[in-house]
């Protein structure tokens, strides 16, 4: 039977009911026991502050905890609370946490899931906003997830807890703090990584989004379809893997590329999807790919600012008519 | 605890075999042979075996980049380690560690590439016992150039605040990197700062093994009586340089010359001769069949199958195959 529960929700149900099936898993993070935004709130009460602890705030030393704890035997839920925060972490988790498994011969497996905050909107300035997940794409051995509504959160996230392998995972705050609802069933079930959903069939053009920009890109297509352009728009779930095959599937029927992230532009997903799409696919293409990104300057906690700063609605639609 | 002879003369020779493993290490760099670099610890091996002597199978260890002292020390054979010094697919770490020494079998999860990254993985592994009731300790051993490392104050901080089975072993070798620790600290001590975060603490002389064996001994003990967390700061001296690629000349030859008088192995000699546990021509035996070990390892590990593009991209996920 499925309810319809929020995203926040869906996080917590997930972290719950893999603790509860399975002892090694614990949460660490600052706060965690009250949660700062309510992704790990009640968990102390159910498994008390042996499986719930608050940490100091020492992003990378608690990062090489985590490392520590899955060396010896446990699966640990790491929070970072914001991804701005995550760059604290970048050593712990671009040196070692995704290079472990290789550098000792498939000796250790660390299975850690890092949960972070993504995302602008709240006014919260230059470094509570960033969405950074781009930032991780250089290291080996780490699996990036970056969920869009409360069924992929939590079916993903139950796959990034039992998973041997260390998982970043993304959490846009316009998600968790905006309420989003969606049908979960409420029997268990699991999301594997590289399998992206097509959100929206159309014929026209595929637009890639990520995360609150599948959102834009929904209203982008109920839009354009009033001009006759119908978009097929394609939510990949976990940028690594990456599911290509769902992705030039749609490009060889759609001819038309349009990659879109609430991240900048420079070195981001959308670069990595073009390269791409220029290499193997090059002859699916019949216009050049377009993305959608935010600019390369820092966000303001200025209202107007940031609003200007944010890809949206709009620059999807203008960026869509480009590339027909 | 007086250590009996036979565990004397054990750890007399695991230090032989320590310095004799780096010599040959570096012999085989200046004759073009090898390749990987060197950082040795040539006059710290009563530390490395020191500290790791009183250490039981289970106990987990974070060694250090600085030489084969605390392998060796755990229990890693010469073989194993050559055949992972030359990359090799036989290796512990199938080639693809090399100087990141790790043995799982051995309770070494491995030595990170920017130092001090492993304070907190060692906070993490005690943490781990405790949670699961694992009568365990994490022994961490740590340079004192690396305790500057922003991470050493919050891992020291949650290893007290969470009573965790850990023990910090400093070996303050008087040399950080390629300058002299003065440059570095302010104070002649790094242990005092484990005070801050309610962590007892001792200093110790690093250069005669009874001493370093006795003391971490002792802490082992308080850490493992569920007491929380200890930190031994060990006095020596580097002997080596940095690294064998480094341009050297900022060790002062006074210093060479003092710390040389004190030489860890030469007074575990001393000992073992005045006292007749070994007669001299049993201590010559004793260096030549560890040498011969070092030599025999070494040749067999360049007989070893070398990794092939398969292995490259092998084991970077749990599932095989994928990158």
């Amino acid at each position: 039977m499925a309810r319809t529960i929020n995203f926040l929700q869906a996080l917590n149900e997930a972290m719950a009911e893999e603790m509860r099936r399975d002892p090694k898993v614990f949460v660490l993070g600052e706060d965690v026991r009250l949660g700062a935004f309510g992704q790990t709130a009640g968990l102390v009460k159910e498994f008390g502050e042996e499986r719930v602890w608050n940490t100091p705030i020492a992003e990378n030393a608690i990062t090489g905890v985590a490392m520590g704890a899955a060396m010896n035997g446990l699966r640990p839920v790491l929070e970072l609370m914001f991804v701005d925060f995550a760059m604290l972490a970048m050593d712990q988790i671009c040196n070692h946490l995704g290079q472990w498994r290789y550098i000792t011969g498939n000796q250790y497996s660390i299975p850690v899931t890092i949960r972070t905050a993504v995302g602008a909107g709240f006014r919260m300035g230059y470094g509570h906003s960033q969405c950074l997940e781009s930032q991780f794409l250089q290291a080996p051995g780490l699996t990036l997830v970056a969920p869009s509504n409360p069924y992929d959160a939590k079916g993903l996230l139950k796959s990034a807890i039992r998973s041997d392998d260390p998982v970043i995972f993304f959490e846009h705050k316009k998600l968790i703090l905006g309420g989003v609802q969606g049908e979960v069933p409420e029997e268990e079930y699991t999301i594997p990584f590289g399998k992206a959903v097509i959100r929206k069939k159309g014929k026209d053009a595929t637009v890639v989004a990520t995360m609150f920009m599948v959102y834009e890109a929904l209203a982008a297509a109920e839009e354009l379809v009033q001009e006759g352009i119908d978009i097929e728009i394609i939510d990949p779930r976990t940028i690594v893997p990456l599911d290509k095959d769902t992705i030039f599937e749609s490009v060889e029927k759609t001819g038309r590329l349009i990659t879109v992230e609430e991240g900048r532009i420079r070195g981001g997903l959308g670069a990595e999807i073009a390269a791409l799409a220029c290499g193997d696919y090059f002859t699916l293409l019949k216009a050049p790919v377009q993305r959608v990104a935010a600019p390369m300057i820092p966000i303001s906690g200025s209202p107007f600012l940031e609003d200007l700063y944010l890809p949206n609605k709009n620059s999807i639609i203008r960026a869509v008519k480009r590339t027909l | 605890m007086t250590l009996t002879n036979e565990k004397l003369v054990e750890l007399y020779r695991k230090m032989l075999l320590v310095r004799t493993m780096e010599e040959k290490h570096g012999k085989l760099l200046a004759e073009g042979k090898i390749q990987l670099m060197g950082h040795f610890g040539t006059g710290q091996e009563a530390v490395s075996i020191g500290i790791t002597g009183p250490l039981l199978e289970k106990d987990i260890l974070f060694g250090t980049h600085r030489g084969v002292g605390e392998y060796i020390g755990k229990g890693m054979s010469p073989r194993d380690i050559w055949m992972e010094y030359l990359g090799k697919k036989t290796g512990l770490c199938k080639g693809k560690g090399t100087m990141h020494l790790a043995d799982r079998k051995l309770n070494i999860p491995g030595v990170p590439s920017s130092l001090g990254a492993d304070f907190s993985m060692a906070v993490g592994t005690a943490l781990a016992s405790k949670m699961q009731k694992i009568d365990q300790v994490t022994l961490y051993f740590v340079g004192e150039g690396t305790c500057n490392q922003g991470d050493a104050g919050p891992s020291m901080c949650m290893a007290a605040l969470w009573k965790l089975p850990i023990v910090f072993a400093v070996c303050t070798n008087q040399l950080c990197e390629m300058s002299y620790m003065c440059e570095h600290y302010p104070t002649d001590d790094v242990a005092p700062r484990a005070a801050g975060y309610g962590i007892p603490y001792e200093i110790v002389d690093g250069q005669e093994i009874e001493i370093t064996y006795s003391a971490t001994e002792r802490a082992i003990e308080h850490v493992r009586s569920g007491k929380g967390p200890y930190l031994i700061e060990y006095k020596t001296f580097r002997m080596a340089l940095h690294f064998t690629g480094d341009p050297g000349g900022y060790v002062k030859s006074e210093d060479l010359e003092k710390w040389k008088k004190r030489d860890p192995i030469d007074l575990c000699q001393k000992k073992i001769l005045d006292q007749k546990i070994l007669k001299p021509q049993e201590d010559e035996k004793l260096r030549k069949e560890v040498q011969a070990e070092v030599d025999e390892a070494v040749a067999h590990a360049f007989s070893c199958p070398d990794p092939t593009m398969d292995d490259l991209f092998e084991g970077v996920y749990a599932q095989k195959g994928v990158i």
